[in-house]
């Protein structure tokens, strides 16, 4: 069974690092695993999809998820998860960062940021979970650490081991932030057994 | 057991030139191949550099080779065009120390101007190609160029795709292996000078080189059978095959690694072993059309298959003769942009003001055409925008006075030569070099401009107003594009003037040198909610509703914004100041 997790936010916000830590941490644990970025042309403010595909029994042919079969969503903004929808399960777990960044298509443009985002990714049907992981992470001092603290909440819902992912966060995150993601994940973790 | 990690295919080929033993490498930066000069300098024991464009990459590998060196070289698909000159040639004049050219394609450009199959390229060049499906591949496969390269004394492309490029997977490492050749130059005028009688008798050899690699792709392990239910076949190659084997997991599977030149015979023994014969790929007909010249019939799949991305559900309605349509919504779409802080914001909203005609180029910068910019008129390929600045100017005159832009790292790349037409023509345009101290768009690579090289040494720094001086351009400037107002008369003076000038725009790019600033603030009591500092495009100001539903108010996102002050330049009641204490206090 191969278990697929869709990572969706704007460009900037380390979705590229969360996905990293999170193959990582599946290939720690012993799974064989493909992970797959999607992003356009510029560095920041732009769509990013990260697809994280591990499989614990044989191996994972295409990189990227097909239509509908994603497990878990990890929306790190409001409108990019509800883009996002249509690629998951039925029963999927969805994880969502409750932050609006407004696209230059509403700010200069001609389309209006939809009202009731969250109405709309609960009346999806799919285990919806909000995760305050930007005010977790500002108050740790981080704002950037927002991306581990999704993580965090994430790790209880996927079999993969403790010690992996701590050996996955020093692996990916520079010495000097190394303690404040871990302790961004802790409270992840956390934030993600209360929610 | 060996070791293993998680790679990109980026990673995995500079994995595997390094276990081969390559001794040198080059490239220029381009989306999806920019990452593996970086990761094989990071290997160490092999010496690597960046180059101004993609032909002295190849043209300086070609050199290393002759001397014996094993040579990586790196580029995108559009990097091939440019290198296409010593490409072609050097088909002839083959190796000595083995020779890879890493090309990467972009389907669905992603991050480029067009879609180009760069397979047909090799074809026409005579040059055998291997296409990796995953991260393992991409580096077995590069292992192995180097192998066939001084096997059939050839140079070899090693062709990706974004999908395979910047997915990541699991590869088990090898050991490094440095062959032991004697390094200095090859004295063989026949082999290496290719005036016309030599070169004749290379087309010979060439043509003998080809049918002794059509052998080697028939027995290679790389292009290989997995037999499945005999009823469908599909022939593939690349991260099509990963899709078909999702899409299609039942069927028969020729699984090309090597796909020029193709084998006939194992082609024919497939296709003779399944009732349907189906060929994926991604982008061109390129392997569909070589398998029907050989006389086999291929059941049709659907022309739009043939343009952007496959995915596993693109595929396997392909099979069932459809394909998926694209997913629409009516959420509002989140285009790139440039980003928040970006210093060439602030020469976008001075061309737009002045109304100025503005020839392009390839760079982040060439976002500035999109809405609120909307302050770039041309895009063609790198370079291009100062030559199509030139060629307005002298085809309508006065009324052609044009500003091309180019980025520093564009400039040297293939922006030169054009300056040197402009001066030596004797055209009036202004050229704004948009220098923000890096190789921007493609992650923050090192170039001339920066004077620092690959490997982090410093290098001799690249005068660039210098160099703008010398080529003979009268008027050469520098303008700090923070600044609007100076940014704004130097402009105007350049666009009057009868003579060429080159501004160059220099302030370092937000993501290399992020300045100590407090993020601006609206000070609502005073804001008119005019719009101005929305029109400006960046992403850390967005609006909220008001009772007036054409006068939202404007706010600015503590997190985002950089306090490069180019709202508060723009604000007509100077409602826009710093806010003290930092992103976390709010």
């Amino acid at each position: 069974m191969t278990t697929n997790i869709l990572l969706s936010g704007v460009g900037g916000q380390g979705i590229i690092t969360a996905s990293r830590v999170l193959a990582e941490a599946a290939m720690l644990s012993g799974f064989h695993v493909k992970k797959s970025e999607i992003h356009g042309m510029s560095q920041r403010g732009g769509s990013v999809e990260s697809h994280v595909r591990f499989s614990p029994d044989g191996l994972v042919f295409s990189p990227t998820i097909p239509f509908g079969e994603v497990d878990v969503l990890m929306g790190f903004e409001l409108l990019e998860a509800l883009r996002a929808i249509p690629n998951t399960k039925p029963d999927a777990l969805v994880l969502v960062e409750d932050r609006v960044i407004v696209p230059s298509s509403v700010t200069c443009g001609p389309f209006e940021y939809p009202a009731d985002v969250l109405d709309q990714l609960y009346a999806s049907g799919r285990n919806v979970r909000v995760v305050d992981a930007f005010k977790i992470a500002c108050s740790l001092g981080e704002p950037r650490a927002a991306n581990i603290v999704l993580l965090g909440a994430a790790s209880s819902s996927l079999v993969i081991d403790a010690q992996a992912w701590e050996g996955a966060i020093r692996r990916a995150v520079k010495a000097k932030a190394l303690d404040v993601n871990l302790k961004a994940f802790e409270a992840g973790v956390a934030a993600g057994r209360s929610g | 057991m060996s070791e293993k990690a998680i790679l990109s295919g980026n990673e995995a080929v500079a994995r595997g030139a390094w276990e081969a033993g390559a001794t040198f490498g080059s490239g220029y930066p381009g989306t999806p191949s920019s990452e593996i000069l970086p990761a094989l300098t990071a290997l160490g024991d092999c010496y690597t550099e960046w180059a101004p464009n993609e032909k002295c990459a190849l043209e300086s590998a070609a050199g290393a080779s002759l001397a014996g060196a094993r040579c990586l070289v790196t580029m995108k698909h559009v990097g091939l065009n440019v290198a296409a000159d010593p490409f072609f040639t050097l088909s002839y004049v083959g190796v000595n120390g083995g020779l890879v050219l890493l090309d990467a394609d972009d389907p669905a450009m992603h991050s480029s101007q067009n879609e180009q199959d760069n397979r047909h390229f090799a074809r026409a060049a005579k040059v055998p190609v291997l296409e990796p499906s995953d991260s393992q591949e991409a580096k077995d496969f590069t292992r192995l160029a180097f192998e066939i390269s001084e096997q059939f004394d050839t140079p070899v492309m090693v062709r990706t795709l974004t999908r395979v490029a910047h997915s990541e997977g699991l590869v088990e490492l090898g050991e490094r292996t440095v062959p032991t050749r004697e390094c200095g130059p090859v004295r063989d005028a026949r082999k290496y000078v290719m005036i016309p009688a030599y070169a004749r008798a290379r087309r010979v050899f060439m043509q003998e080189r080809t049918a002794k690699l059509t052998a080697f792709a028939e027995e290679t392990e790389i292009n290989r059978i997995e037999p499945g239910s005999p009823d469908i076949g599909i022939i593939t190659s690349s991260v099509a095959y990963q899709y078909a084997r999702e899409a299609a997991p039942e069927a028969s599977f020729l699984k090309l690694g090597m796909t020029w030149p193709l084998p006939p015979g194992k082609i024919r023994q497939f296709a003779g072993s399944v009732k349907k014969l189906y060929v994926v790929e991604e982008l061109d007909p390129y392997l569909r059309d070589q398998v029907l010249a050989l006389g086999l019939a291929v059941e049709e799949l659907p022309e739009s298959l043939q343009i952007g991305e496959l995915s596993p559900e693109r595929v396997a309605a392909g099979l069932r003769g459809g394909d998926v349509a694209p997913a629409s919504n009516d959420l509002p779409p989140r285009p790139p942009v440039l980003c928040a802080g970006c210093p060439h914001r602030g020469v976008f909203i001075t061309l737009r003001k002045l109304k100025a005609f503005v020839t392009g180029d390839i760079g982040c910068y060439t976002l500035g055409t999109l809405a609120p910019l909307s302050a770039l008129d041309t895009c063609l390929c790198m370079g291009a925008g100062i030559g199509e600045a030139h060629g307005i100017e002298m085809a309508c005159g006065e009324k052609g006075k044009t500003v091309a832009v180019i980025g520093d790292s564009t400039f040297v790349h293939s922006g030169i030569t054009g300056l040197v037409n402009i001066a030596y023509n004797g055209g009036s345009s202004v050229v704004v070099i948009l220098d923000n101290g890096t190789t921007a768009m493609t992650g923050g690579q090192e170039h001339p401009g920066t004077g620092v090289t690959l490997s982090g040494r410093p290098g001799r720094l690249l005068d660039i107003p210098g160099i703008c001086r010398a080529a003979g351009i009268p008027n050469v400037v520098t303008v700090d594009p923070r600044n609007l107002e100076q940014v704004e008369s130097t402009l105007k003076q350049a666009l009057e003037s009868p003579e060429a000038w080159v501004i160059v725009a220099r302030c370092p790019c937000i993501l290399k040198a992020r300045p100590d600033a407090f993020p601006r603030v609206i000070d609502e009591d005073k804001c008119i909610r005019c719009q101005v500092c929305v029109r400006i495009g960046c992403p850390a100001i967005s609006t909220e509703a008001t009772d007036d539903p054409r006068k939202p108010q404007p706010r600015i996102d503590p997190v985002l914004c950089t306090g490069c002050n180019l709202c508060a330049q723009v604000c007509p009641v100077s409602a826009i100041g710093e806010m003290e204490g930092g992103a976390c206090e709010v």
